[in-house]
C-alpha cells in the first residue's frame, strides 16, 4: 500500500485527478477495450472531480472510452431527489464530462428486485473484464463505500441497512428529519472494491483522521472495513495534512520515503520503456 | 444551427431562478420539439446528452422576456383594424417576428378601448400566434371599455361602457364567443398558453358583478383606469382581481386614510376583510370551468421513481393543456394575527395582487418603483405599455397615431400632441429591465424575474413561459451582466440576431 500525503483537499484532488489521468491515458482506451473506473461520491471526491472536469475541458482527457461503475445509491429514494446518488454524480461530474450515458453505471435502488439488481451490478462488472481502478473515499468510522462497520470483508453488491452514525451524519441533507433519511442502501461489497486491479481512495480532513489510522496503522478488522486494503497488492491512499492528525510520525515519515522511492522506479521504469526494453504492463507498486 | 440528436446544451453561463437569483449551471434544451429538458432525467432515463454545446462566455441565459401589456409596435397598432383580417395577421406577424430583438419572446397584445362594435371582431383576430421564429402573441388584454371616466387618460371618453348587466355586459361588448371557458375558445392542437386579461374599473356599476364569471372562465382580471377606494379596490381582490394595471397611473394617488388601489400592496392582515367561506362560488370542477384551484405556495412535487422513467420529452409536448391556472384566494390558518414568529407575516385573507410597472423612468418615479418594489417584490410585473411607433431604430420627432391624433416622441417619452397627457410609452421591456435594476438597486437576475416569472406567474402560464423549468417552451435570452440583449432564442433555436454565436 502506498499513502501519499498533500498540504489540502485540493491538492490531494489534484493529485488523484492528475493520477487518474496518466493512467487512463496510458491504458489508451478504446470502445472495444474501455478503461473501466469506479466511483464515490460524497464531500472528499469533489476537489478530484473538478481537477478531472478541468482537464477533460482542456482536453487532456476524454472519458468517451471510460464505462464507470458507482458504488452505491440509497434505497427507495427518487433517482432525481437533491440526495440521491444518481443526482450528485451528475450535477457534480457527469453533466461536465464527455461520457456517454450509456457508459455510465449506477445501482438502481428503486429495482423492483433489489436483490437481482445487486447481482446484476457485479454481473456486468465482470462482463466489462472487471473494474480497472476503484476511486473511493472513507466516512469517519472507516466505511468504504457503504460497508457500515461490521461488514463481511468478503462481501459483494448487496442490500445494506445504514448504521446508526451514518444516518445521523446524513439528516443534515434532509432537513435534519433522521425519519426521512434513507435507511438502507445498495452498495459494492468489500471484496467487490478488491477485486479491481487497483484501488485509490481519498481521506481529507480531521474528521477522517482515527479511520485513517485504525485502517493502515491497526490490523485488519471489519469494524473499519477500509483496512481491507491492506490485502490488496495495489492500493493507494492519498490523505490531507489534517487527515494524518492521528498517525504516528514514523507511519508518516515512512510513508513519505515510499513516495520517494516509488518516483525512482517509476521514472526508471519509463526510461528503460522509452528505449523499447519494457513491455506494455502496468508499473507495480514498490509495496 | 442544428444539433445531430437535436439537444443542445447551453454552458458557462449564468440561470435566473425563480427566486430571483443567478447560479451558474448549464442548461439543457430540444430544438427539435423547443422544449427545456430535465438534464438529469435525459442522461440517466432517455441516455442521451446534447451533441452541440454552446460556451455563452459566462452571460446570462434568461428565460425570455414577457410583456403583458403592449398595444403596437413597428408601425402596427393592435386597436386599428381596417376590415382586413389578413393585413391584421400580417401585422400580428411582422410584432411578433421583430420584438425579439429587444428580448421579448411572449407579448399580451393590448387592446385600448374601442367602439363597441370592434371588440368582437378583434378579439376574435387575437388567438394566440406564433411562428417557428416569433415571440408568442398569448391571446389578449382588452383595456376597456369597463373603465372611470376621470381616470380614462387616453382612452375615448364616448366609448367607455357600464356593465349594468354584469358579465352579460362584458358578452355583449366583446363577443360572447370570446368569453367562453378557455378550451372552448383555443384553437385545438396549439401548444401555446392561452391568456384573456381584461382591465377594468371595479367601481363601474356591474363590473363587481362579472368578476366570478370572468374568473371562472378563466379570464384574468386587472384592475385599472380606475377610482376605487380601499374598500372598492380590496373587494375586488377578494373576488378574482389579480393584477393593477400600470401602478400609480390613471389610478387615485397614495392618500394615507385611504390608500386605495396602490393600498394594495401594503395589504394590512388586519384590515382586509377575512375571505368568504363559500366554496360554492368557487366550484371545484376544473374539467368544466378551465380554472384549476392552485394553493399559494405551491410547488411542483419531485416526481415518484416510476414517473420518472418517462422522459419529458417522449411524447413531444407533456403540456397539452393550455388552460391557464388562475389562483383562487384561501385563506391559510397557520399563521393568527398575533404570532411570535420574527421575520413572519400574519396570514392574510388573500394574496396581494401582481401590478405593471411602467418603468421607463417617466410613467413612473424610480422613487415611486423602489416603493412598490419594497413593499411587495413579488408581485412586481414589468410591462412597456408600449405605443406601434415603439421601435428601438425610430428617431425624436411628431409620428401618426389614429383618430386624427398625433404622438410626440422624445426620448422615451410620448405625449399626444399639443397636450402632456402621456400616451403609454416606446420603451423596450430589455430597458425597463436595466432601469428596473437601477431605480431600485436590486441585482439583474431580481429585475429579470419581474419581466419573466413573475408575469407568467400572474397568468398561470410559468410551466410554459417566463421560465426554465423542464418541459417549458425553450424561449430564451441571452443578455450580458449589463443586461444588453445578445441573441434570442426561440423554441430552442436563435432567432436574433441572424449571426451564430460561438459554438463548439
Amino acid at each position: 500500500m502506498r499513502l501519499i500525503i498533500r498540504e489540502d483537499p485540493k491538492t490531494v484532488g489534484d493529485y488523484i485527478a492528475n493520477y487518474i489521468c496518466r493512467r487512463i491515458n496510458d491504458f489508451a482506451p478504446t470502445p472495444s477495450r474501455p478503461f473501466v473506473l469506479g466511483l464515490p461520491t460524497g464531500s472528499s471526491p469533489i476537489p478530484t472531480y473538478k481537477a478531472l472536469i478541468a482537464m477533460i475541458k482542456e482536453k487532456k482527457l476524454s472519458f468517451q472510452n471510460v464505462v464507470t461503475f458507482n458504488m452505491d445509491e440509497y434505497v427507495g429514494l427518487p433517482r432525481d431527489h437533491s440526495e440521491s446518488y444518481h443526482t450528485f454524480m451528475f450535477r457534480e461530474f457527469f453533466s461536465h464530462i464527455d461520457i456517454p450515458p450509456s457508459q455510465v453505471n449506477i445501482l438502481d435502488g428503486n429495482a423492483e428486485d433489489l436483490i437481482a439488481e445487486c447481482n446484476n451490478y457485479e454481473q456486468r462488472i465482470k462482463e466489462f473484464g472487471g473494474i480497472e481502478l476503484f476511486l473511493g473515499g472513507i466516512g469517519e468510522d472507516g466505511h468504504i463505500a457503504f460497508n457500515e462497520p461490521g461488514s463481511s470483508l468478503a462481501s459483494r453488491t448487496r442490500i445494506k441497512t445504514l448504521a446508526y452514525d451514518t444516518i445521523l451524519a446524513n439528516a443534515r441533507f434532509f432537513n435534519n428529519d433522521i425519519s426521512a433519511v434513507p435507511r438502507m442502501a445498495l452498495t459494492v461489497g468489500v471484496a467487490t472494491v478488491l477485486d479491481a486491479r487497483e484501488v485509490v481512495v481519498v481521506v481529507t480532513g480531521q474528521r477522517k483522521a482515527l479511520a485513517l489510522s485504525k485502517a493502515i496503522e491497526e490490523g485488519v478488522n471489519h469494524l473499519w472495513t477500509l483496512s481491507a486494503l491492506q490485502m490488496h497488492p495495489w492500493a493507494l491512499i492519498v490523505a490531507d495534512e489534517d487527515a494524518t492528525a492521528e498517525l504516528h510520525v514514523k507511519t508518516v515519515k515512512y510513508f513519505k520515503s515510499i513516495e520517494r522511492v516509488q518516483d525512482e522506479v517509476e521514472r526508471t521504469q519509463a526510461e528503460l520503456k522509452a528505449r523499447g526494453k519494457k513491455a506494455e504492463e502496468q508499473v507495480a507498486s514498490v509495496n | 444551427m442544428t444539433s445531430p440528436n437535436g439537444l443542445v446544451c447551453f454552458t458557462n453561463c449564468l440561470l435566473p431562478q425563480e427566486d430571483g437569483s443567478l447560479i451558474k449551471k448549464d442548461l439543457w434544451v430540444d430544438e427539435t420539439c423547443g422544449l427545456i429538458l430535465d438534464a438529469q432525467k435525459t442522461f440517466y432515463n432517455r441516455r442521451d446528452r446534447p451533441s452541440t454545446v454552446i460556451d455563452l462566455g459566462g452571460n446570462i441565459l434568461s428565460p425570455g422576456l414577457l410583456d403583458i401589456q403592449i398595444n403596437g409596435a413597428y408601425g402596427f397598432d393592435f386597436s386599428i383594424y381596417e376590415d382586413n383580417d389578413e393585413a391584421y395577421h400580417q401585422g400580428m406577424q411582422m410584432i411578433a417576428e421583430r420584438i425579439v430583438e429587444t428580448g421579448v419572446t411572449s407579448i399580451l397584445p393590448t387592446i385600448i378601448t374601442q367602439e363597441k362594435a370592434k371588440y368582437p371582431k378583434l378579439l376574435n383576430l387575437l388567438k394566440p400566434f406564433s411562428t417557428p421564429t416569433s415571440a408568442t402573441l398569448l391571446g389578449w388584454h382588452a383595456e376597456g371599455p369597463f373603465i372611470d371616466y376621470d381616470k380614462r387618460g387616453a382612452h375615448r371618453p364616448g366609448y367607455l361602457l357600464p356593465a349594468v348587466d354584469g358579465f352579460k355586459s362584458f358578452e355583449e361588448a366583446y363577443g360572447s364567443e370570446n368569453l367562453v371557458d378557455t378550451e372552448d375558445w383555443v384553437m385545438t392542437g396549439d401548444q401555446n398558453p392561452a391568456v384573456r386579461l381584461i382591465t377594468a374599473a371595479p367601481e363601474i356599476p356591474g363590473v363587481m358583478d362579472a368578476l366570478d364569471e370572468l374568473t371562472k372562465k378563466g379570464i384574468a382580471f386587472s384592475i385599472g383606469h380606475s377610482a376605487a377606494h380601499t374598500e372598492i379596490a380590496t373587494q375586488a381582490v377578494l373576488r378574482g382581481a389579480r393584477l393593477i394595471t400600470h401602478l400609480f397611473n390613471a389610478m387615485p394617488q397614495l392618500h394615507h386614510r385611504d390608500p386605495s388601489i396602490i393600498g394594495l400592496l401594503g395589504a394590512s392582515p388586519h384590515l382586509s376583510a377575512p375571505i368568504i367561506n363559500d366554496d360554492s362560488r368557487y366550484p371545484d370542477t376544473p374539467s368544466t370551468s378551465g380554472l384549476e384551484a392552485v394553493t399559494p405556495n405551491e410547488t411542483p412535487k419531485s416526481d415518484s421513481p416510476d414517473s420518472s422513467q418517462s422522459s419529458p420529452t417522449r411524447n413531444g409536448s407533456p403540456l397539452k393543456d393550455n388552460r391557464i391556472r388562475l389562483n383562487i384566494p384561501v385563506r391559510k390558518e397557520s399563521r393568527p394575527s398575533l404570532h411570535l414568529d420574527k421575520g413572519q407575516v400574519a396570514d392574510m385573507a388573500f394574496d396581494r395582487p401582481f401590478y405593471g410597472l411602467i418603468v421607463d423612468g417617466i410613467h413612473v418615479h424610480p422613487n415611486s418603483v423602489r416603493l412598490a418594489y419594497s413593499s411587495h417584490p413579488e408581485g412586481c410585473i414589468l410591462i412597456t405599455d408600449a405605443q406601434k411607433i415603439l421601435d428601438p431604430h425610430l428617431k425624436d420627432g411628431v409620428h401618426e397615431w389614429r383618430d386624427g391624433k398625433r404622438f410626440v416622441k422624445d426620448g422615451d417619452r410620448l405625449f399626444i400632441e399639443g397636450t402632456n397627457t402621456l400616451a403609454g410609452s416606446v420603451v423596450t421591456l430589455d430597458t425597463c429591465v436595466r432601469n428596473f435594476s437601477r431605480f431600485t438597486g436590486c441585482s439583474l437576475g431580481e429585475a429579470i424575474k419581474c419581466a419573466t416569472y413573475n408575469p407568467a406567474k400572474c397568468l398561470g402560464i410559468e410551466d410554459t413561459k417566463g421560465t426554465l423549468r423542464s418541459g417549458a417552451h425553450a424561449d430564451l435570452v441571452v443578455m450580458d451582466k449589463q443586461g444588453v440583449i445578445l441573441s434570442t432564442w426561440i423554441k430552442g433555436k436563435k432567432v436574433w440576431p441572424g449571426v451564430e454565436v460561438i459554438s463548439t
